[in-house]
């Protein structure tokens, strides 16, 4: 009998980047876990301990506890309203309003910070001094640099989470379900409370839980708001340990890492699998048109009510940035004589450390969404084209790190790449590649997989029996299929990394620093108006890049 | 153009069996059909042959080559085999003629070959017009023929089709069978059809595999199947058939609820099921084989179709529809039984349990 051996490439790639995600994210994360119970050799619980009899630590447990979870429930009461409004209803302008809340989720958190400490600082936040002129107050009413001022930054930053959650659920779900209830002699607005509330009640949860992480995970906000006032959080309390970076301070580190991240993977591991479960919404396949419920007479007071929350929560920050890009002295009106100017502009057009750490940022960026997109797409075949036992492991890594707080990601890398084991990768740009993949994969994998549940395995199929072999077939077939979910989930990856903070924050050098970095470090230490000035130069960059995609695949991945 | 040998093949996902042992020998320019519900196993064992599913035990050979057996697999783009799948599969990324000119890119033909071959099977399949349009330009009937025509162009050995009409509105697949028959005679190709359409099944296939929850029920020609059906599934699948339980003694059959006898020369004695088709059936004013009430009448043109009642029994008989004008609802008619099957009564109703 002929014997003939048929070489397959597929599981060559496929066993190097499972290999890769192995040596890069497992084994860091599982020796932070190591060091934080092994510290001394034998097993021990000395570490957690520690947390919460050292006050300091305990202290910024507390506070991240209970700004997160603040944070989360004011996100979902005002994402679910929100999210009814304007796939709902026949609110005025709902793609504007869409548009704007969904844009914010791809603006750095750090820009928010900036924004309100500038319009609420208790002396000279310009929102503090109009209010306290329009009614005469003796003082100004808010104290940005206060638990309930970190509390409203990192909702107004964290609700569009929940925001497009919510709303994503509620295109799902089968109108007829509502139409249903509406025949069945039930208002427009019963209907809402007894079937579409509870349908969404899943979908609810994961939103809440998701803001809770993010927010909790969040370095930017509780750094730039919280450390002048003095409230520390988990992330904050950890960056200063590592800055440091003493034995103990590391071991202290290493503590609350490893229990942030273990409050992190126990929600993720609620919201996927307990609450996946419980998923009522029914994907009908094709597209159903909701029905539309009419406003009435409330029509145009709720739009306005709508319009006053979008100037307040994203119009006035992101104009109060670019204003202070422009003002030579903050203290006085933009318009007051001499205090209009471009020099700051001038500055991070200039200034070469600025320019070279956009080269950074950029370079790193593009490496990480293309490699991340090699890596997504091997993984996204290996989950939904292959029978292998064990074929989702990989995707489940790829969630596991993207719930990973970003500083424990950092921390770990630092902790084992930095020669300890055979690998020393720490200043180098490598290492912030890493960690960008690790953190944001999921975006592109998410996408990926979505789209190759789109295409029919029999158009390979087809290849296959028309003769081509498999790296034939993805170039031939499946990947001009895809190509519209490569490029958005190419973008989705490149944009969050092109302005990350908090892992860059920690794993930069001097010849490795980014804009994130150079950003904050303008921002605490010498000039807010630079920092705006780049700020602002960033999010032109993240509009330009959203309508880039948005042009590229035909409208369907704009975010 | 070749021989299809399968020995002992049979497939299991985990501990699920979904087709038991199965031993045949396709021959050259044969038309083969596997016709069944959906689940049955028929969609396994095409893919079998095609490469797409290992077996779990046996082995299959072409023209004598083993392709999949213990140690050996030939991967599918490596068997030179035309296939059409029941979503046509056509890549909406490319033209008709791109679609159809594949296999022959990936055997490296020279671009005037190529340009000879698509064309000239793009006649043969009637869309010489079309070879510059887009999938999505193109009807259902016109895709599935782009998929025929991709299956076919690089002369493979052996053709598989698995549910080729099936997403084709009634008119189409009447003249896409003819179409697909008629090029299997003109090619000379053997042909594994994969269907649950009787009527697709009938028409075409030289021989015809009856599959049941993963068991080869009967193989035999259309005429045979539908004639001589090996059991109550069989019987009740191809064609439509009434089925009385009754009990055999003396050359003699007492219809259960009919309370009526049947004369009856068979070898079966004791608990029977009886098969009657409704076409087997006429109604007469006189006197007939059975005594019965005829309880609804629907005119469908071509024939009238009855039901017809005897007590606790209701039969459905297939009349000539000149019979409509002439009969009332209510009255009572006299049924003519040309033609009825016996079949042992194990006491269950499996045939009917058909695997969804």
């Amino acid at each position: 009998m002929e014997k003939k051996v048929y070489f397959d490439i597929k599981w060559v790639v496929i066993l190097a980047i499972v290999g890769f995600l192995l040596i890069f994210q497992v084994f860091p994360l599982l020796y932070l876990v190591y060091r934080s119970f092994f510290s001394s050799g034998s097993f021990s619980l000395e570490g957690l301990k520690r947390i919460y009899s050292y006050p300091l630590n305990w202290l910024c447990l507390k506070n991240t506890i209970i700004t997160a979870g603040l944070a989360m429930i004011f996100g979902v009461i005002l994402a679910f309203p929100l999210a009814w409004l304007v796939g709902r209803t026949n609110l005025y302008g709902k793609k504007f309003f869409r548009t704007l809340f969904v844009t914010t989720y791809m603006v750095p958190p750090y820009v928010g910070a900036m924004a309100w400490l500038r319009l609420l600082n208790p002396s000279v936040g310009t929102l503090n001094v109009f209010i306290q002129n329009l009614f005469h107050l003796e003082s100004t009413p808010f104290n940005i640099y206060s638990v309930g001022g970190l509390v409203w930054v990192l909702t107004t930053f964290y609700y569009p989470y929940a925001f497009i959650t919510i709303s994503r659920a509620m295109e799902k779900m089968d109108p007829s379900l509502e139409e249903a209830s509406r025949i069945s002699g039930a208002s427009p607005l019963k209907t809402v409370f007894t079937v579409t509330l509870p349908l969404m009640f899943p979908s609810i949860v994961a939103a809440a839980l998701l803001v809770f992480v993010a927010a909790a995970s969040c370095y930017g906000i509780p750094s730039i708001i919280g450390a002048p006032g003095q409230i520390y959080t988990v992330t904050t309390r950890i960056v200063d340990y590592v800055y440091i970076g003493s034995q103990e301070g590391l071991t202290d580190a290493t503590n609350l890492a490893v229990f942030l991240m273990a409050i992190a993977l126990i929600i993720l591991y609620i919201s996927n699998f307990v609450v996946g479960k419980k998923e009522y919404i029914t994907v009908s396949g094709k597209s159903t048109r909701p029905n539309i419920v009419d406003l009435g007479k409330w029509r145009i007071p709720i739009t306005l009510l709508v319009c006053c929350f979008a100037l307040i929560v994203v119009i006035i920050p992101f104009f109060s940035v670019v204003t202070t890009s422009f003002t030579v002295n903050m203290g006085k009106s933009l318009f007051a004589p001499g205090n209009l100017t471009t020099k700051y502009w001038h500055t991070i057009t200039s200034r070469k450390s600025i320019l070279g750490s956009a080269k950074n940022s950029l370079i790193s960026a593009v490496w990480a969404a293309s490699l991340g997109m090699v890596v997504c797409l091997i993984m996204a075949y290996l989950l939904k084209r292959t029978t292998v036992r064990g074929k989702q492991i990989p995707d489940f890594l790829i969630t596991v790190g993207s719930g990973t707080p970003s500083v424990v990601i950092a921390l770990a890398l630092i902790m084992t790449m930095s020669g300890k084991f055979g690998i020393n990768i720490y200043n180098t740009m490598m290492i912030m590649v890493v960690a960008y993949m690790i953190k944001y994969m999921l975006m592109g994998m998410r996408t990926v997989v979505s789209a190759f549940s789109q295409v029919s395995p029999s158009l390979e199929e087809a290849a296959q029996i028309s003769g081509a072999g498999w790296l034939r077939r993805l170039k031939d077939v499946l990947f001009p299929l895809i190509v519209p979910s490569i490029v958005a989930g190419w973008f989705l990856i490149f944009m969050p990394c092109f302005y990350e903070l908090t892992m860059s924050n920690l794993l930069y050098s001097t010849d490795t620093k980014t804009l994130g970095v150079e950003l904050f470090t303008y921002q605490t230490y010498h000039s807010q108006q630079t920092a705006s000035a780049l700020a602002t130069a960033i999010l032109v960059v993240v509009i330009v890049l959203n309508v880039v995609m948005d042009k590229l695949t035909k409208g369907k991945f704009s975010i | 153009m070749s021989v299809i040998t399968i020995r002992g093949v049979s497939k299991a996902f985990g501990k699920v069996v979904v087709l038991k042992e199965f031993t045949d020998e396709f021959q050259d320019g044969e038309f083969i059909t596997f016709l069944g519900p959906s689940g049955c196993g028929k969609t396994t064992m095409l893919r079998m042959i095609a490469g797409f599913e290992k077996p779990t035990s046996g082995e299959i050979l072409i023209d004598g080559k083993p392709v999949s057996a213990p140690g050996v697999f030939v991967p599918p783009e490596k068997r030179e085999i035309g296939m059409v799948f029941q979503s046509y599969a056509v890549w909406p990324h490319m033209n008709v003629f791109d679609n159809v000119a594949y296999p022959l890119k990936i055997k490296k033909m020279p671009k005037a070959e190529i340009q000879k071959k698509v064309t000239a099977i793009l006649e043969v399949v009637h869309l010489s017009q079309y070879a510059d349009r887009m999938p999505s330009q193109l009807s259902g009937g016109q895709q599935q023929r782009v998929a025929l025509g991709r299956a076919l162009v690089a002369e493979p050995k052996l053709l598989l089709l698995d549910e080729p009409l099936s997403n084709l509105d009634a008119k189409l697949r009447e003249s896409m069978r003819y179409e697909i028959k008629e090029i299997q005679r003109k090619l000379g190709i053997t042909v594994v059809y994969v269907t649950h359409d009787q009527v697709e099944a009938m028409t075409m296939s030289d021989r015809v595999f009856i599959i049941n929850r993963g068991v080869i029920q009967q193989m035999g020609s259309p005429i045979d199947i539908y004639r001589h059906p090996a059991n109550q599934f069989v019987a009740d699948f191809v064609g439509k058939v009434n089925f009385v339980k009754g009990t055999s003694a003396n050359g003699k059959i007492h219809l259960k609820g009919v309370d009526q006898w049947l004369d009856y020369d068979g070898p079966l004695s004791g608990d029977v099921v009886v098969a009657i088709r409704p076409e087997n059936m006429k109604l007469t004013e006189a006197e007939g084989h059975l005594k019965g009430t005829l309880s609804s009448m629907f005119y469908l043109g071509d024939v009238n179709d009855c039901q017809v009642s005897f007590g606790d029994v209701t039969l459905r008989v297939t009349a000539e529809s000149h019979t409509y004008d002439k009969l009332t609802q209510g009255s009572e008619v006299g049924v003519v039984i040309s033609d009825f099957l016996v079949y042992e009564d194990d006491g269950t109703d499996d045939y009917s349990k058909i695997l969804t």
